[in-house]
């Protein structure tokens, strides 16, 4: 009876053990349920399909954003008429049809990719056809809301969504890293942007030449705010049209600059001391070095003072003084100004300076006025703000940032300054005078360089021109460069196509229209603020 | 004793079993409803985005540009005067030579105002999206 208790026993004690044991078992789960897994799947829903962040300018305008689509595919097996599929799909997505006939067709391919991208309009249609055997894919297509405004700038994705040209390649880590839909900032300003690009255009319609743009900088920061190269395209368009070009003359070509450059020459002749403002040069019907002839492009008179050299631009006086510092000093200096290596910006177009391998003296003269050495406009433009913003090197940049980001001193802060006086001479007593805006004291150089052929031969009567600004000189925040490569003189020009005529215009009405926008106050008196900016 | 204990234990076990039956069932309808909430949400976020991507392309410069045209507006002279560095705090020196002088200037005679037209209907409607 003793042993049967104790088997009885035996018997409750396993039972409770395994029911403490079920009980342990539930708790812990319970636990592991609600305390260590607590909203733990919170969040999973969002950006299961969005794999770009939003891009925006330096207000937070909307440059690009991914928008959901998606992609549909065929299981082709399960057709029951695979021809006929093929047909209506093709009529409803607009897929090739024999693509889809030879994919349907091969056996080895359980799926097959009917179309990419398709609008909730197309989804309806194949929904109507009835077909089974259809998957869609959650997909996302890159729109960008500016359409051609920004184009070469912003660049373009592939079919994949991944970043093939423009800050969507350079920003690319920054863009795929973002969480939780943080869009990246960049420092364009849109509004700026769109008037540099808007006042490109109507110059180009005037003067027409084959390409043209612009660039306009903050010299403290090195944000770009604006960056236009026209012919654009739309990037919300796959295929391109007409004369449309995926190509951002401002960034990935090089350029002889031609008289722009020669800001360069006398930043470097000031810093040495090897002239000054008032020191007269003799000009003459030309300058022999060797066997070569320096000419003038426009008739000048028998002298000029130093500070009337750069005003009239004159490649004489320039060649001289640059050749006062001789080619080893010259490069080396422009090796300083960083001119002659590549910039580096989040902007992966970039093209190397393109510079003689032997500098000797006719190199020295021909560079100290812009021919002879070809630089993107990007580079020039970082360069030239380091010689109106205190001396110090800037390096470009596309993400908005609030930094004051000037680098290492490139030349003496009173050579700046300098500089800065004699560029605004330049605007109100040289070739720049069209560039004025009335208020907001702009300083500039003009640049009419000849274009090189194929075969190496200047062509004929074609110009580059160009025009480099700052603005308001005294104390600059901007400096903005814009280039038309072969404008043709009108009649109202007379038929001069030069930079004074072409670039410098365009550059004024630009500032005229972002300087308010920018903040840059007015100094005009108000009687000439009331007749309206020139 | 230990009978009302054991049939107290089982019954307690049939219970928890109920219970726990009755959690499992109540997470697995609220884990439909959290993932319909968030289907919703997603749809809804896609909708945002989307109709955000066509006010900012609506709202683009090039468009007002061209709705300021169509209205008869053209560009008006516009002048920064001053900007808010640049104005002085209460009891700062009086705005002599400061770079304040021309704050008093008369405003560049603006173009007549011309009151836009609104859009009638959501944007939404109008377009493609």
């Amino acid at each position: 009876m003793g042993e049967v208790t104790g088997v009885f026993q035996r018997r409750i004690v396993i039972g409770a053990v395994f029911c403490v044991a079920a009980f342990a078992l539930v708790g812990l789960r319970l636990v592991d349920v609600t305390l260590l897994r607590g909203g733990g799947h919170a969040g999973f829903e969002d950006r299961a399909i969005i794999a770009r962040a939003d891009l925006v300018d330096r207000n937070g305008k909307l440059l690009a954003r991914d928008l959901p689509v998606k992609d549909l595919y065929a299981r082709p097996h399960e057709f029951w008429d695979k021809d006929e599929a093929a047909h209506d799909l093709s009529q409803a997505t607009g897929a090739d049809e024999g693509r889809l006939r030879s994919g349907f067709a091969n056996a080895k391919h359980p799926y097959v990719l009917i179309a990419r991208q398709i609008t909730p309009a197309t989804e309806a249609k194949v929904m109507h056809l009835g077909l089974p055997g259809l998957e869609f894919e959650p997909s996302a297509k890159r729109y960008y809301p500016d359409g051609r405004a920004a184009a070469q700038l912003l660049g373009v994705t592939d079919p994949d969504n991944n970043g093939v040209s423009g800050l969507e390649l350079g920003l690319q880590d920054r863009i795929r890293a973002s969480e939780d839909g943080e869009p990246v900032t960049t420092s364009i300003d849109m509004r700026v942007q769109y008037i540099l690009a808007s006042e490109i255009a109507a110059q180009r319609q005037t003067f027409g030449p084959r390409a043209a743009g612009g660039l306009v900088m903050d010299v403290r920061t090195g944000e770009v705010l604006a960056m236009a190269s026209l012919p654009d395209f739309d990037p919300n368009a796959r295929d391109l049209t007409g004369d449309d070009t995926t190509r951002n003359i401002m960034a990935q070509d090089v350029y002889e600059l031609g008289s722009v450059f020669k800001i360069f020459s006398f930043a470097l002749a000031f810093e040495d001391h090897t002239t000054h403002m008032d020191e007269v040069f003799n000009i003459g019907q030309g300058y022999k070095i060797g066997k070569y002839t320096i000419h003038e492009a426009e008739r000048m008179p028998a002298t000029l003072a130093a500070r009337d050299i750069l005003a009239q631009s004159s490649n004489i006086g320039t060649a001289q003084i640059a050749l006062r510092s001789g080619g080893v000093r010259q490069k080396q200096f422009l090796t300083r100004m960083g001119l002659l290596t590549p910039i580096k910006t989040e902007l992966p177009e970039q093209r190397k300076t393109i510079y003689p391998a032997n500098w000797g003296a006719i190199e020295t003269a021909t560079i100290g006025f812009g021919q002879g050495i070809s630089v993107s406009p990007l580079r020039f433009l970082a360069s030239a703000a380091a010689i109106v913003n205190g001396g110090r090197e800037i390096i470009p940049t596309f993400v908005k940032t609030d930094a004051d980001r000037r680098g290492a001193q490139v030349i003496k802060p009173e050579t700046s300054e300098q500089m800065r006086g004699l560029l605004r001479y330049v605007v109100t007593n040289g070739t720049g005078r069209n560039a004025n805006v009335e208020g907001y004291d702009v300083g500039g150089k003009t640049g009419s360089a000849q274009v090189p052929g194929e075969h190496g031969r200047y062509i004929p009567h074609a110009l580059r021109t160009s025009f480099f600004a700052a603005f308001p000189i005294e104390n600059p925040r901007y400096v903005m460069f814009v280039l038309l490569d072969q404008p043709h003189g009108t009649k109202a020009t007379g038929g001069f196509a030069l930079a004074g005529y072409t670039a410098a215009p365009l550059a004024g009405r630009v500032i005229s229209r972002i300087a308010p926008l920018l903040g840059v106050p007015n100094t005009a008196p108000p009687t000439r603020l009331a007749q309206g900016n020139s | 004793m230990i009978r009302v204990l054991n049939f107290f234990s089982v019954a307690l076990m049939g219970l928890s079993i109920l219970a726990l039956y009755h959690v499992s069932e109540r997470t697995r309808v609220t884990q439909m409803q959290l993932a319909k909430v968030n289907h919703q949400i997603r749809d809804t976020r896609a909708t945002i985005g989307v109709l955000e991507t066509e006010w900012a392309h609506v709202a683009g410069p090039a468009r007002i540009q061209q709705l300021a045209e169509a209205h008869g507006m053209t560009n008006t002279v516009s002048a920064q005067l001053s900007s808010f560095e640049l104005l002085p705090r209460r009891g700062d020196a009086p705005l002599n030579n400061s770079p304040l002088r021309n704050a008093s200037a008369e405003a560049p005679s603006a173009a007549p105002a011309v009151r836009p037209t609104l859009f009638a209907q959501p944007i939404s409607d109008q377009t493609g999206f």
